[in-house]
Formats: C-alpha cells, sequence, structure tokens
C-alpha cells in the first residue's frame, strides 16, 4: 500500500532525527570523554577496557591543575629540588593555569573585539562603496590559506627586532590580523542582507550616515556580529602554534599551557589535561550561553525578511 | 512653492549611458510620471533628484537653487521605495515618526502627527504591529505613511505599485491620486505600468534608452504618438501595428502588406514611398460582417463583458486585434471585413517616427 503524503514525511522526520543523533553522539563523545577524564583516577586514565563512567570518581586533578594543591608529588612526575624541597623551576612552570586563562582571555579578548570591529567597519565599505575589489576581497581570505608555520620564521625574528617577541601586544596583534579576514567576509554577508533601500529611506527621511548606521543597519546585523565575534573567539581561544612560537615563558596560554602537561616519568598526564581543557571550554561555553539568542539567527545568515 | 527644474542631466555608468542629457521642469503640485520600459532611465532620473546617484554631468533645480551636491536629506523630498524599505526591527508606528525623530520634532507633536498620518491612509489599526506582520498593501501604505508624516515639498515615488497584485494595485492607485488631491504637493512617480501612467498622470514623460521620448497630458500621449514606441507602449490592448510598405497607387498611396491594403487618402499624400509601418487601435477597427465570401475570419472571440475582443491571426507573432461592443455576436471562424477609418489611421516610417499628414 502506498504511504500517505503524512506517512512520508513522520518516516522522513524519524530518519532525520536517526542521523542527527548520531551526529550529535560523534560530536558530544569528546566532550564527554573529556568531563569523563577529569574525575577520574589515574589508574583509569589508560585503563583497558575503558572507563566510561568512573566509579572513584575524584577531584583530583581539578585541585593539582587549579588550585595548585601539592599532592603534586615525585610520584607524579614532578621534579624536587634536592637541596631545598621545593618544586623545581620545570615543574613550577607547568603550574601557571591561572596566568594563562588571563593571558588567553585578554589575548583574545582584545584581539576578537578589534577583529570584529575594525572587520565591521571594512565590511560596511566593501558592502557599501565598493573599497576592496572582488578580487582582492578574495585575496584577502586566501591570506588565512597560508600555513602559519611558513610565516612563523619571519614573524619571529621581526618581532624580535621590534621587541613584541613574547610579549601579550605581540600576540594580540597577530591573532587580529589573522582574524581580520574572516571578520570581513563574516560581517560582509551580513551586511549585504540590509537592502541598500533600507538605508536610503531613513536617510532621505533625515538620518545622517552615522544615524543610520546605528539605528537601522546595527540592530539588523547584531546578531550576524555576534555570530562573527563568537566564531573569531574560539578561533583565537584555541590557537596554538603561534603562542607557542612566539612566546616563551612570559605570555603563556591556555592551548600551550596544555602542552606542557606531560611528565617526564609517565608521559602525558591525561587526567590533569582533561581537567585543564574543561576549564578552557567553561568560558567559551559561558559566552556562548550569553549570546545563544543571536546565535541561531546569526549562523543561519540573513534575517531580513525582503 | 516647489518647482524640480533638470537641465541637461546626464548619468553614465562606466560605459552606459543611462540619462542622455534630459531636460525636464516639473511644476508647483504637479503629478508628472516618468514611464518607460525598464533600463530606460527613468528610476535613475528619479535617484538623482533624490540624491542617491551623483549626476556625471547637467544641473539638477529645486526652487530655483542648484541641488547636485545637497545631501538627500537636504533636498526637502520623500521618496517611497518599490521595496517598501520599511524597518523590520521598529513597530509601524516608530517606523512612522523615525522622520519627526531626525527632525527633533518633539514627542507630543510626533503623537499628533502619527494620529493624523494613520487616519489619512488608514492604518490606524496597525501601529503596534511589526512589519513582517503587515500585507503588502499595508507596508505600502505604512511606507507612504512614514514619507507623508515628515510634510516634504515633493513626493518621489519608485514604482511603488509594482510588486502588489493587480487589485491591491488599483485600490493604492486611487489612494495616490486622493492623496495628491488633497495634499497639492508635487509628486514624481515613476513606473512601467502604462495604465498607472495613463491613470495617475497630469503629465507623462515617456522615456527609452535615457532620453524622453514624448511628453504630454495621458490624453495627448494616446491619442497623438510621436512614434512607434510610444504608440506600441500605450494602450490595452496595444495599437495594431502592421509593418508594410508604402506604395504609389494611381494618384493616391496605398498601404500594402501581405494581409492588409489598405488606401490612403489624400490628406497621407506626402507619404514617402518606401518600408513603414501602419497602426490603428483596436477600438478604431470596424468589423463588418462578410455577406460576399471574404477570406478575413476571426480566429479567436474574447468576451470581456461590456466590449468583445477578436483575434485576427497576421504572419507576425502579434495577433491583429478589434474591440466591439460587448452586445455584437461573432464566433470564430465567421468571415469578416475590417474597415479603418482615415482619421485614426498612424503611420510610422522605417526608423519608427510618426509620419505625419
Amino acid at each position: 500500500m502506498a504511504m500517505t503524503m503524512s506517512q512520508k514525511r513522520s518516516t522522513f522526520s524519524v530518519f532525520r532525527y536517526f542521523v542527527l543523533t548520531i551526529w550529535l553522539l560523534i560530536v558530544a563523545f569528546p566532550m564527554f570523554w573529556m568531563v569523563g577524564t577529569s574525575f577520574k583516577p589515574d589508574k583509569e586514565w589508560f585503563a583497558w577496557p575503558p572507563v566510561y563512567i568512573t566509579e572513584n570518581a575524584t577531584m583530583r586533578n581539578y585541585l593539582i591543575v587549579w588550585a595548585n594543591i601539592n599532592e603534586y608529588t615525585k610520584a607524579d612526575g614532578a621534579h624536587i629540588d634536592e637541596k631545598t624541597g621545593e618544586l623545581s623551576q620545570y615543574t613550577q612552570s607547568l603550574q601557571r593555569p591561572w596566568v594563562a586563562l588571563r593571558n588567553s582571555t585578554i589575548i583574545a579578548g582584545i584581539a576578537t573585539t578589534f577583529a570584529v570591529l575594525f572587520g565591521g567597519v571594512l565590511a560596511y565599505g566593501v558592502s557599501r562603496h565598493n573599497i576592496i575589489s572582488e578580487g582582492k576581497m578574495f585575496q584577502l581570505l586566501m591570506l588565512r590559506m597560508v600555513p602559519p608555520i611558513v610565516l612563523i620564521a619571519p614573524i619571529s625574528l621581526w618581532y624580535r627586532q621590534i621587541g613584541l617577541l613574547d610579549t601579550i601586544t605581540g600576540l594580540v596583534l597577530l591573532y587580529f590580523l589573522t582574524s581580520l579576514p574572516y571578520a570581513v567576509w563574516m560581517c560582509k554577508s551580513f551586511i549585504d542582507e540590509v537592502p541598500r533601500e533600507m538605508e536610503q529611506a531613513a536617510e532621505i527621511l533625515g538620518a545622517s550616515r552615522w544615524r543610520t548606521i546605528w539605528e537601522i543597519v546595527l540592530p539588523l546585523v547584531r546578531s550576524g556580529l555576534v555570530a562573527t565575534f563568537l566564531f573569531i573567539l574560539i578561533l583565537t581561544w584555541s590557537e596554538y602554534l603561534l603562542a607557542l612560537l612566539l612566546s616563551k615563558a612570559e605570555v603563556l596560554t591556555l592551548p600551550v599551557e596544555l602542552s606542557k602537561y606531560q611528565g617526564s616519568t609517565e608521559g602525558r598526564v591525561y587526567g590533569r589535561q582533561a581537567a585543564l581543557s574543561v576549564g578552557i571550554t567553561i568560558p567559551l561555553i559561558f559566552v556562548g550561553l550569553i549570546i545563544r539568542k543571536h546565535l541561531a539567527r546569526g549562523f543561519s545568515f540573513g534575517m531580513v525578511r525582503r | 512653492m516647489s518647482r524640480i527644474e533638470l537641465k541637461d542631466l546626464r548619468k553614465e555608468f562606466g560605459s552606459v549611458v543611462a540619462v542622455k542629457d534630459l531636460n525636464l521642469t516639473i511644476e508647483d503640485g504637479e503629478f508628472i510620471v516618468l514611464v518607460g520600459p525598464s533600463g530606460c532611465g527613468k528610476t535613475t532620473t528619479l535617484r538623482m533628484i533624490a540624491g542617491f546617484e551623483d549626476p556625471t554631468a547637467g544641473e539638477i533645480k529645486l526652487d530655483g537653487s542648484i541641488v547636485n551636491d545637497l545631501e538627500p536629506r537636504d533636498r526637502d523630498l520623500g521618496m517611497v521605495f518599490q521595496s517598501h524599505a520599511l524597518f523590520p526591527h521598529k513597530n509601524v508606528a516608530d517606523n512612522i515618526v523615525f522622520g519627526l525623530r531626525m527632525k527633533n520634532v518633539g514627542k507630543e507633536e510626533q503623537l499628533q502627527k502619527l494620529q493624523e498620518v494613520s487616519d489619512l491612509v488608514r492604518i490606524s489599526h496597525l501601529l503596534t504591529k511589526m512589519p513582517a506582520q503587515c500585507s503588502g498593501g499595508e507596508s505600502q501604505r505604512i511606507a507612504l505613511a512614514r514619507t507623508l508624516v515628515t510634510e516634504p515639498s515633493n513626493f518621489l515615488l519608485d514604482e511603488p505599485l509594482s510588486s502588489l497584485d493587480a487589485k491591491l494595485r488599483r485600490e493604492l492607485r486611487a489612494e495616490c491620486d486622493r492623496l495628491h488631491a488633497e495634499l497639492q504637493k508635487t509628486f514624481v512617480y515613476v513606473t512601467h505600468d502604462q495604465e498607472e501612467a495613463m491613470t495617475l498622470a497630469d503629465r507623462i514623460v515617456v522615456m527609452d534608452q535615457g532620453v524622453i521620448v514624448q511628453m504630454g497630458s495621458p490624453i495627448d500621449i494616446y491619442s497623438d504618438p510621436v512614434s512607434y514606441f510610444v504608440a506600441d507602449f500605450f494602450g490595452n490592448p496595444a495599437m495594431n501595428l502592421i509593418p508594410g510598405e508604402f506604395v504609389q497607387n494611381g494618384s493616391g498611396i496605398e498601404f500594402k502588406s501581405d494581409q492588409f491594403n489598405v488606401p490612403l487618402n489624400e490628406k497621407f499624400s506626402s507619404v514617402p514611398i518606401g518600408s513603414g509601418t501602419f497602426g490603428i487601435r483596436p477600438e478604431n477597427v470596424k468589423v463588418v460582417s462578410s455577406s460576399n465570401g471574404s477570406d478575413r475570419k476571426i480566429g479567436l472571440v474574447e468576451p470581456l463583458g461590456k466590449d468583445t475582443l477578436l483575434y485576427f491571426e497576421t504572419d507576425s507573432d502579434r495577433p491583429f486585434v478589434a474591440v466591439v461592443d460587448g452586445t455584437e455576436n461573432h464566433t470564430a471562424g465567421s468571415p469578416v471585413e475590417l474597415n479603418f477609418p482615415q482619421e485614426n489611421i498612424f503611420l510610422f516610417d522605417s526608423n519608427g517616427d510618426r509620419i505625419r499628414a
């Protein structure tokens, strides 16, 4: 018997949710594993068969990583200075997550804010006045295609010369510049959605250019700007290579800090890394929650009814 | 007093000349309609008056002073756009008072004017809605209200009705007419719809390829077109235009095509010999039932009630149309004779220019 329309539709719907559920599992599993591992005692990190949900949940990883509770003994692979009895320089450098968090917040926050600000202004110019030709716009995007490793050598030499190596300013500048193309492209796509006639209507009703942008364009692209902000924030927040190579000791960011969690005797200390990772992820989730009402609109591109 | 003068106005986009040295004076209180096919330069002309396009050359004068370098907001204009261009994030009332706010009008006066204007265009019941909740016709009324409320001396309307369906279009057309009569302001209206032009305009400006082809009252344009283009553009159903040749026939001139041979009377004696076009409006064609076996047969009968349209097949892709009274009885396939009263004949030369008797 042939299926009716509504049967067909509900079959399709079941199929769709089935596929989406599988996709969700694939995407969510690493998150689940990260959170799970962060609560596991040392022995369960490598256990086989794997421990999915630990029965011996412990806060130890968090305490060691974030509260610097000194259960971090020789058994964990720390070097104790035999003369003074204090943790050696090497191990101390392992334990600056709050410094890294502060640095990451400052660097990613400032770089992203500036990228979206400048990107938005540039995008407006491109969208309305073609200040950058289409070809140039693609070249701009191509800049992002260059593998960062290619740029590292010249930039670090140059940074050393002008004293930006291992400074917050240096990383902010670089992050700002590398995310600017994304910002311009994303913002442009949102501004393009606002019909020119809408601005002209405001203009002829007596609004100045700034007033028009403030009252008409900005409210209509706000969601887009917020989506752009989050997108770039995630990129800069988790950037590793540039941060690793352009900072030595002073400017430690969270991804770099994360990579330092390995002991010399037992290899990677996964539980500590997981505990740090959870800490790295929470601010992003928090930002996402604050701006969530904009995200659905922003990421679906285009909200203006034509 | 408000008078718009365009002097040698020209606009080029790269190598394309959109408007070619246009001269036009629009008098105070006049309802003028710029009409023509798309790409004829009518919208560009309007946008230059508004100040959204900079003229390549020429002058725009409002009340005698040149405004070429004035910002749109300083030109004392109101404009209604084809897309309505309502602000989707503001409710209807906020949309309407936007212009007043920009001009720093006090809150109380804003409210009072909002009341007045929404009564005028009959949208008082919509004020708290968002634009997305309003229909196309309502949106256009709101757009009108938003423009009206600032009381500009001149109204520019850029195909304001073309996104609406036929019934709404007629309704709002009447509205435009009423508003113009009530406000006594200058209206410059752009459309590609000849019917809108005919019904609304005090004066029609017909444009084609960036130049003004003809200017005049609707009835002038209709009854005395200067060219094939104008003749073809105005009137529904359109004028019958038959390509053929003017030949000498004894002492007189005759129009000859494959299907029509029309002797022309002595007032056309100066018509140059050669190819050209013969034109007659469908309502002027006299249809006579034939008894002597004419080979002209009615192709299709389209009764409209008051009138009936008769279609005759031709060699070209446009049929020959005659309009007869709805009470006359015709059937498809029956033989008829067609007569063309000499006073209703239009002749055009091979360039499309009108040949005057």
